[in-house]
């Protein structure tokens, strides 16, 4: 009978179909894995500067450290997020606060994120000024 | 600066994550509603409109190249009784009336019942509210809605930075959108974090005062004294919605 | 009695063509998705008055196809009616396509097609329709695929308890899909027949799906079929499409006798296009002529006839469905009874139009690509078809 013949074949074929279904389940977050290595392989290790405010000023307004900042800003961002939206809690100063003295996205937020291949959503909606001006005065010297 | 940016940080690090709201809520206690006084409308006008495009970075109609995409957070329409000659639509010419319409803020309201993800909610203040970080773009609230309220972002319009009020966000493709009541403006707050509320922008550019909205449980609001002195009618009450937005005259 | 199933070899020219046309249509889709992804979907036939289109008519099509597969397979499973146990794995596997196929609809259909993996299961709304059925329909996919591993390894009491399970799902999955119209606002949908008359709709068109791919793959395969299991299965679909027929009248006779429901019935049944696909497509070709062919002693008996009413109930329901989506949408709500709108710079006036666009057409087609292409590679790797389908084998 062809199907006996076609027998041995076809065991690696249910094989097959049973990978190209998990395949379409995990296409989503194989695709974090493969972009995540990918990063990891080909990236520099981290930032090591950010851009100083304009502003005379040095502290920041949530009074924070810069590697803390790095490490939660998004973190807090999210939480003040909640608080506005949800409860109409505007006293804390959010992303339309941080251009008033980091004023290039380029510098101060592209640099990191573009370095760890994250694209936030964020200004998507959110304005914030592009300009790519580089300013050597504004960075600590390395 | 360096103590007022330590409070800041108090405030930051002690604020109210994602759950239920605190006790000091700036909202509690609060009802917000609009009254619209149909009879103070006057038909060729719309700077309300203008305002609001302007202040919430809508996005006009014209810019849109199939208008039925465009979003209207506020529109005005024109109604008249149902007639049947053509004499009797001469005499009804002069009974015309320009209906403001915005999102109703039911306190029922079943776009937020429908959300599969609780991106729109009503806040403790009666507002209802789109998260658009959370909104997946499904549209059944726009189906749920059966005032025709809310409005898809189907396309991204490019808008000049000029044109752009840079302290209010745009909406990215894919998310439904529909009026906020300037909440923003509502709870806004000064240097010290104290409240101090504005006014919601088409109420700020109506020159007839035919807007108004405020605080329905605060007697001392301009809406509380509205409700209280005029019968007020509100859009299909029998659905049971129970819309916040009252028509004087209509 | 012993039935064999086997693979199909799977090296027939034709085999091959099915296979690169289904996956071609698959691809297409993709890319249109990717395309509809990139710049919103601006660019379909929607519009703020129409916001669901084409993509839910078919996820909602899908679904419905889905569960009449399961039925089929139910007469084995539940009723223990063993001359239609070699078509019960077939049957359950179609159901699980199709139940993807409806998901896959509902995906692409989504603006932030991004935050669809994410939102939905951190932030659960238990009030939404839209909340609930994604249970539903992902537990019918877990427990058909359970109920084809017991088909698959011959365990006739793990069959019989899943198959019980999948069969009271099914009806679940239908009167969910049917709530998310029937329990709107909308005056053209609100109607607690809605998840029933879904129901039934998807059983008829599920039948109707399974006696045209029976018989297709056993002429196609020239394998031998008994033509009394399908005149059986014919008057099944009869019966099917009366209650179908019965569900509609219903409504639509309650919408014409309620006067404030009266202008909104007139505008479904003589209002447009709709219209047109309601008489024409669903009244007579979806339910008038196959009911007439099977109803009919001579040509309920003939698997040609038969064949050709299934196609028209498939066909049919497609329309109905489309008939439940759209007009309920381009009925404009009535916001000043009594007063009519004279002018309305923002919005379209009056009833709002809807038209299909290719981007739709192409998102769908590929849905169905992939379908095909899954259910044709099932056939050639997985023991699906039986050697034969016969009442009494000798």
């Amino acid at each position: 009978m062809p199907e006996n013949a076609a027998h041995g074949r076809s065991g690696n074929g249910r094989g097959l179909l049973v990978s190209i279904l998990v395949l379409i389940v995990l296409a989503p977050l194989g695709y974090y894995v493969v972009r995540g290595t990918a990063v990891a392989l080909g990236g520099k290790p981290s930032v090591e500067f950010l851009e100083r405010p304009a502003t005379q000023d040095d502290r920041c307004i949530w009074n924070m450290e810069a590697g803390e900042m790095r490490l939660h800003h998004w973190e807090h961002l999210a939480r003040i997020r909640e608080d506005v939206v949800r409860f109409g809690k505007r006293d804390v100063p959010g992303l339309n606060e941080c251009r008033n003295c980091h004023q290039s996205r380029a510098n101060f937020c592209d640099r990191c994120h573009n370095q760890v291949s994250l694209t936030p959503d964020c200004f998507g909606c959110h304005y914030y000024p592009d300009n790519e001006h580089w300013d050597p005065q504004r960075f600590p010297e390395r | 600066m360096a103590g007022g940016s330590g409070a800041l940080a108090l405030r930051l690090l002690t604020t109210s994550s994602a759950g239920a709201p605190g006790k000091d809520s700036p909202l509690a206690g609060k009802r917000m509603g609009m009254v619209i006084d149909v009879g103070k409308c006057q038909p060729d006008c719309d700077k309300c409109i203008k305002a609001c495009q302007q202040e919430n970075n809508v996005v006009q109609a014209a810019a849109h190249k199939n208008h039925e995409l465009a979003v209207h957070w506020i529109r005005k329409v024109t109604i008249r009784k149902k007639i049947e000659t053509d004499e009797k639509a001469k005499k009804a010419e002069a009974a015309q009336k320009s209906v403001i319409l915005v999102c109703n803020h039911c306190d029922n309201p079943p776009c937020a019942q429908v959300c599969p993800v609780r991106a729109t909610f009503k806040r403790e203040d009666g507002i209802v509210l789109v998260d658009h970080h959370r909104c997946i773009g499904c549209r059944y609230c726009m189906i749920a809605c059966p005032y025709n309220a809310r409005y898809f972002n189907f396309e991204d319009v490019e808008v000049h930075e000029e044109d752009l009020n840079k302290d209010r966000p745009k909406r990215s493709h894919g998310v439904a959108e529909s009026c906020t009541l300037c909440a923003h403006r509502l709870d806004a707050v000064d240097q010290d974090g104290n409240p101090s509320p504005r006014v919601p922008a088409c109420v700020e550019a109506c020159e007839n005062g035919a807007l108004a909205v405020g605080d329905m449980n605060d007697k001392t609001s301009t809406v509380y004294e509205l409700l209280r002195d005029y019968a007020v009618k509100r859009l299909k009450e029998d659905l049971g919605t129970e819309p916040k937005v009252h028509y004087i005259g209509l | 009695m012993e039935i064999k199933f086997e693979r199909v070899e799977g090296t027939s020219f034709q085999y091959r063509v099915a296979l690169l046309v289904f996956g071609g249509f698959a691809l297409v889709g993709l890319l249109s998705t990717l395309w509809v992804m990139k710049y919103g979907i601006g660019r379909t036939g929607m519009t703020n008055r129409v916001p669901w289109g084409l993509q839910i008519v078919m996820a909602v099509y899908y679904i419905g196809l889905s569960a009449g597969s399961l039925v089929i397979s139910g007469l084995y499973g539940v009723f223990g009616k063993l001359e239609y146990k070699p078509f019960a794995r077939i049957a359950v596997y179609l159901a699980t396509l199709f139940l993807i196929a409806g998901l896959l609809s509902i995906l692409t259909d989504q603006g932030r097609l991004d935050r669809v993996f994410v939102q939905p299961f951190v932030h659960f709304n238990l009030q939404s329709m839209f909340s609930i059925n994604p249970i539903l329909y992902n537990g019918h996919i877990l427990i058909c695929l359970i109920y084809l591993w017991a088909l698959f390894t011959e365990r006739k009491r793990t069959t019989t308890v899943v198959a019980t399970l999948a069969f009271g799902w099914a009806f679940c999955v239908h009167s969910g899909t049917g709530a998310i119209f029937g329990f709107g606002a909308r005056v053209l949908y609100e109607s607690p027949l809605l998840p029933a008359s879904f129901v039934a709709a998807a059983m008829a068109s599920g039948t109707a799906l399974m006696i045209v791919m029976i018989v297709g793959l056993f002429r196609a395969t020239n394998r031998p079929l008994d033509d009394e299991l399908i005149c059986w299965l014919g008057r099944f679909l009869a019966i099917c499409v009366l209650v179908v027929f019965y569900f509609l009248f219903v409504e639509n006779a309650y919408r014409f006798y309620v006067v404030e429901l009266r202008e909104a019935a007139h505008y479904f049944l003589f209002g447009g296009f709709h219209s047109l696909l309601f008489w024409i497509g669903l009244i007579f070709f979806g339910l008038v002529v196959p009911m007439c062919i099977l109803f009919n002693p001579r040509t309920g008996k003939s698997i040609p006839w038969i064949v050709l009413a299934s196609s028209l109930v498939i066909f049919g329901v497609l329309c109905e469905r489309y008939v439940i989506v759209v007009p309920g949408l381009t009925n404009p709500p009535d916001l000043f009874p009594g007063m009519e709108i004279v002018h309305d710079p923002a919005l379209v006036e009056g009833y709002a139009t809807y038209s299909i666009s290719t981007q739709e057409v192409l998102q769908a087609l590929g849905v169905l690509g992939v379908v095909g292409f899954l259910f044709l590679l099932g056939l050639k790797y997985l023991e699906l078809l039986p050697t034969e389908a016969r009442i009494h084998p000798d």
